[in-house]
């Protein structure tokens, strides 16, 4: 980073003083920058550096990154991958609970947004709002600590399961309840919070454009469909763009504190694997970072189609 | 086309802190200015006592400063504001209750309104879409409104494609579109250039022509009130000060706030004069001078049983002349502006302006600093009652 | 709550299907905010009801034979205060650390005359979508020789990509440019500039920022938990990682000795919720509207 930036000082030296002085007059924006560029460099691009050991046949800390005893070795990490038996379950957990909590967790909050929009009495909306953006602020372990307080043998949908003439169930270790928990969790969670931006967007609409709309004759729910749901189509497009880009980069943090031995089968994800692999177990470092490297260019893939898509269809897209 | 009733409508709002953001926001009218409304045990009134008939197919403009109320009671008309009391028929129907879209009338909003992600085609037909009218005849209706409104050309636009005025005739399309008994406008030049703004209001006289429908429009501008009125509602503060033709209502303003508001630039208010009663004939004292009224003057006055007194005389700047033997003004100000000659003069306490024309004037008899002689003809004086603002004549 | 509301006076008279719709739009969105509530109620109400109760399943509405034995059993638990202590630390570093880091840089990133300004927009938004994963993570931490120590927890926490860029559309959206050229016309050189002129201007955003980096590492426990082995610096989000997670998912024990330990344990789960929710839930109300402000400054940029 530095040097990059030596030369540029370098070429707009060349260029005449003209260019040198306006690098000079601007040069606190740089000083300004530079812790930023400290942080982003040691913290992300350090790490996308040492990506390179996932072509390393077996890295060991300390070893050299540029130089490994065991020498590179190519794609290899990626085939042993594909040929691990682990490789299909892993990807068919991951791609599961992703698309199936995209497929509820998407909408909702469209639909959310737009029915606090239709709520007669701004205060009342406001109110339930403030309601809904309550969980986002808990924690992951709170959050776990509570589907374990309710789903628990003794917690309250047992209780209420038992009372019915049901059977106590140990959820946690049921592999079936794992991802219903984990999706209904997730919106429980934020469902509110991700309103939120479809709900600045709805305050922009015009109020003309209602009372226009209520003179053409339409009712509060055709006004929703015609009037609303447009005005927020291009922050829609824009959301379901990130959202598929993220698709797959579910995070280890949260599944990790749901897995249990009953439920590894399905709460085994291609990121909490490497969490395993790689530090817990550290067998193998190289072969961990190659998995972590397969997860993020399936994501940059993902996000790429999506933005392309999206550009041709809808002229909505990130870049 | 309808005639329309409007029996003692009164608007409140509801007195909380609530309402009055919620309405700050929705009118862009700060509520600091509706400081001179009527606050009651129910609420700030934003408009009562307002009884009008208006005539099949006739144009209402409804005028005064902004938080007059104007805005309020065309809403009230269009249904978007409920109405607190009294009785508005449309036709001979009692139409307090009905919702919006029953009650046949059409709206152009100040800022258009217009649905931006569709086109000015599907703008147009929206209303009728909804009313489950036939294809073919919506194509044949959207299309003989974009044809009196020349703007066949853009059906296929989105809202964005269009420029200010094309918008404006899009917003108005969208309206007529319906055939409405009423059409409401609401501020609807007020977005434009003042060119453009020239323009459509030669468009509305020419579109008034074209259609049969009764108006009611809504300005703060009092040349638009003059120039598309059949008759022009005044008002302030809720109440309706003056209805009537341009030509009353600038030919005799009810009181001064009325004299004050039409006309431009603003009538000349001479506030220390007194009116005399000598042998039974009426004269009044205007800056020391005594001015004898003509016959028709005293004989209202008298009709009234007017009380010798304080009156404000008030005269338009335009009925002033060059007088040499009349009062003696110094010129503040001298605005030239081609065929006429503004003067601002101060005459005692006073200030007052004088349009002269300026055909075989020598310009530099008026320059500032200079004093003139100027005087006024008494039947086109106007007398009002420091008490009470009302015209008395 | 919302039906009351909508039956009176109202701008205009409803027809029937739009008070069907209201109705309906009110009745949803009270079942979703009950859906919301009642988890947070529950645990309220379980904290300083009997164990036993709650565990028999009678807590449902109203705490049963209230009881604050929990909270001073979780006064006892000396980690909780410990934890608690340690995450206070981390978070009010870690926010003084972020605001020296994201403001200066936001407003950099924001000018124009940046020198190399695309360079530096890429530099930053790659990091947004790419990243070098998990293991090559620890390895920079081990190499910066960080593990074991608290800034293990606190530096990587300094700086988040998103923020900056909230920071930056902020400035570019909220500072008048005129301000900024009668500045430099009366002399101001760039770093008086942003002290004297930005910095005052920019409250709400040094507040979203604050607010959510404090929140950010007040709910962090992963990288604790990987690079932290001194239990003495835990985080209490570590700290409750244990208690709330320890004892549940494990078998096997007789179902004596399993109800005994639970109905212990589910008390000081109850009450250790509370307790670390305790700051934040308090806050909320009150900074709530930061937050959602900070969402649509955000949102200015798509």
């Amino acid at each position: 980073m530095t040097t990059a930036k030596a030369s540029a000082e370098l070429v707009s030296r060349s260029r005449g003083s003209k260019a040198f002085r306006r690098l000079r007059e601007n040069s606190p924006f740089l000083v300004m920058l530079f812790p930023a560029v400290v942080i982003v460099f040691l913290f992300n691009y350090l790490p996308i550096y040492g990506v390179l050991i996932a072509f390393h046949k077996d890295f060991v800390p300390g070893d050299s990154i540029l130089n490994p005893v065991g020498g590179w070795v190519g794609l290899q990490n990626f085939k042993n991958f594909f040929e691990d038996v682990q490789f299909w379950p892993l990807m068919r957990n991951t791609f599961l609970l992703c698309i199936i909590g995209f497929v509820v967790g998407f909408p909702l909050p469209i639909i959310v947004s737009l029915m606090l929009n239709a709520t007669r009495g701004r205060r009342t909306a406001k109110i339930l709002q403030t309601i809904f953006n309550g969980p986002h602020f808990i924690s992951l372990v709170v959050l776990i600590g509570m589907l374990n307080i309710f789903f628990g043998h003794y917690g309250l949908v047992n209780n209420i399961k038992e009372s019915l003439g049901g059977e106590r169930t140990q959820y946690f270790l049921q592999e079936s309840a794992f991802r219903p928990m984990y999706i209904l969790s997730s919106n429980w969670q934020d469902f509110g919070w991700s309103a939120i931006i479809y709900i600045a967007a709805l305050s922009n609409v015009d109020p003309g454009q209602h009372e226009a709309a209520i003179l053409d004759g339409a009712s509060r729910f055709q006004r929703v469909i015609h009037v609303d749901l447009p005005a927020i189509m291009p922050m829609v497009s824009l959301m379901l763009i990130m959202s598929i880009g993220g698709l797959m980069g579910v995070g280890y943090e949260k599944a990790f504190l749901m897995q249990t031995d009953g439920n590894l089968g399905v709460s085994e994800l291609i990121s909490t694997y490497v969490y395993r692999k790689g530090i817990l177990n550290d067998t193998n470092q190289s072969y961990a970072t190659a998995i972590g490297l397969f997860n993020s260019i399936i994501n940059v893939v993902l996000l790429i189609i999506a933005n392309t898509t999206s550009k041709k269809f809808s002229n909505n897209s990130l870049w | 086309m309808a005639t329309l009733t409007l029996k003692n409508i009164k608007k409140v709002y509801p007195n909380t802190e609530r309402t009055t953001k919620k309405r700050k926001k929705k009118t862009d009218e700060p509520v600091k200015e509706k400081a001179n409304l009527q606050i009651t045990d129910e609420g700030v009134v934003a408009v009562q006592e307002f009884s009008l008939d208006i005539a099949d197919r006739e144009f209402i403009v409804l005028v005064g400063p902004s938080g007059c109320g104007k805005s309020t009671t065309l809403r009230m008309v269009a249904g978007l504001e409920e109405i607190s009391d009294g009785e508005l028929y449309i036709g001979d129907r009692l139409v307090n209750d009905v919702a919006p879209k029953d009650r046949d009338i059409a709206m152009v909003f100040q800022n258009y309104a217009l649905y931006p992600h569709m086109s000015v085609y599907d703008n147009m037909a929206f209303s009728l879409k909804l009313q489950k009218v036939p294809k073919d005849e919506i194509r044949q209706k959207v299309e003989e409104a974009a044809r009196i409104l020349d703007i066949t050309q853009y059906l296929d636009r989105k809202p964005k494609a269009l420029s200010g005025g094309q918008r404006q005739r899009v917003a108005i399309g969208r309206a007529i579109v319906r055939s409405p008994q009423v059409l409401l406008m609401d501020e609807p030049l007020s977005n434009l250039d003042a060119k453009l703004r020239n323009q459509m209001r030669a468009e509305i006289i020419k579109l008034r022509q074209k259609i049969n429908t009764t108006f009611i429009y809504v300005t703060h501008d009092q040349t638009e009130a003059m120039t598309l009125g059949d008759r022009i509602v005044i008002m302030k503060d809720g109440f309706i000060q003056q209805i009537g033709t341009p030509q009353e209502v600038f030919g005799h303003p009810n009181n001064l706030f009325v004299a004050g508001f039409i006309g431009t630039p603003q009538m000349n208010f001479f506030n220390d004069c007194q009116l005399t009663l000598e042998g039974g004939k009426y004269a009044v004292t205007v800056l020391g001078t005594s001015i004898p009224l003509t016959d028709e003057q005293q004989a209202k006055l008298k009709a009234n049983n007017c009380k010798p007194g304080h009156v404000i005389v008030g005269v338009r700047p335009v009925h002033m002349r060059i007088d040499p033997n009349g009062f003696i003004g110094k010129i503040e100000v001298s605005e030239m502006m081609g065929s006429e000659l503004h003067l601002h003069l101060s005459v005692g306490d006073s200030d007052i302006v004088a349009i002269i024309p300026t055909v075989g004037l020598n310009l530099s008899d008026y320059a500032i600093g200079k004093t003139i002689g100027f005087s006024f003809s008494p039947d086109l004086m106007h007398l009002f009652d420091p008490e009470t603002t009302n015209n008395l004549i | 709550m919302t039906v009351i509301k909508a039956s009176k006076k109202g701008p205009i008279r409803l027809t029937k299907g739009d008070r069907v719709f209201y109705a309906i739009n009110a009745i949803v969105l009270g079942l979703l905010a009950l859906i919301v509530l009642y988890p947070l109620y529950f645990i309220v109400i379980a904290a300083i009801s009997d164990p036993d109760a709650v565990l028999k399943g009678h807590v449902v509405l109203w705490p049963v034979d209230i009881t604050t034995s929990g909270f001073a059993r979780i006064l006892a638990e000396g980690k909780v205060w410990r934890g608690y202590l340690n995450t206070i630390i981390y978070t009010a570093i870690t926010v003084v650390l972020a605001l020296l880091v994201t403001i200066p840089a936001g407003w950099a990133l924001s000018r124009k005359t940046l020198p190399g300004k695309k360079f530096w927009m890429i530099f930053f938004i790659i990091p947004m979508f790419f990243g070098g994963g998990l293991i090559p993570f620890y390895n920079v931490m081990s190499a910066l020789d960080l593990t074991g120590k608290i800034w293990a927890v606190i530096l990587p926490s300094i700086l988040s990509v998103w923020n900056l860029f909230m920071t930056k559309t902020f400035f570019e959206s909220s500072i008048p440019t005129g301000l900024l050229e009668a500045a430099k016309i009366d002399g101001a050189g760039e770093y008086k500039i942003f002290g004297l002129l930005v910095l005052p201007l920019s409250k709400a955003i040094i507040a979203v920022m604050a607010l959510y980096y404090a929140i950010g590492q007040w709910n962090s426990y992963f990288n604790a938990m990987i690079f932290l082995q001194d239990e003495n610096l835990y985080p209490l989000q570590l700290i409750l990682k244990e208690i709330l997670l320890a004892s549940e998912n494990t078998t096997g024990g007789s179902g004596e000795t399993i109800l005994e330990q639970y109905r212990m344990a589910n008390q000081i789960k109850y009450v250790s919720v509370i307790v670390s929710s305790l700051p934040v839930m308090l806050l909320y109300p009150f900074v709530q509207k930061y937050f959602a402000q900070g969402v649509m400054i955000g949102s200015l940029k798509g």
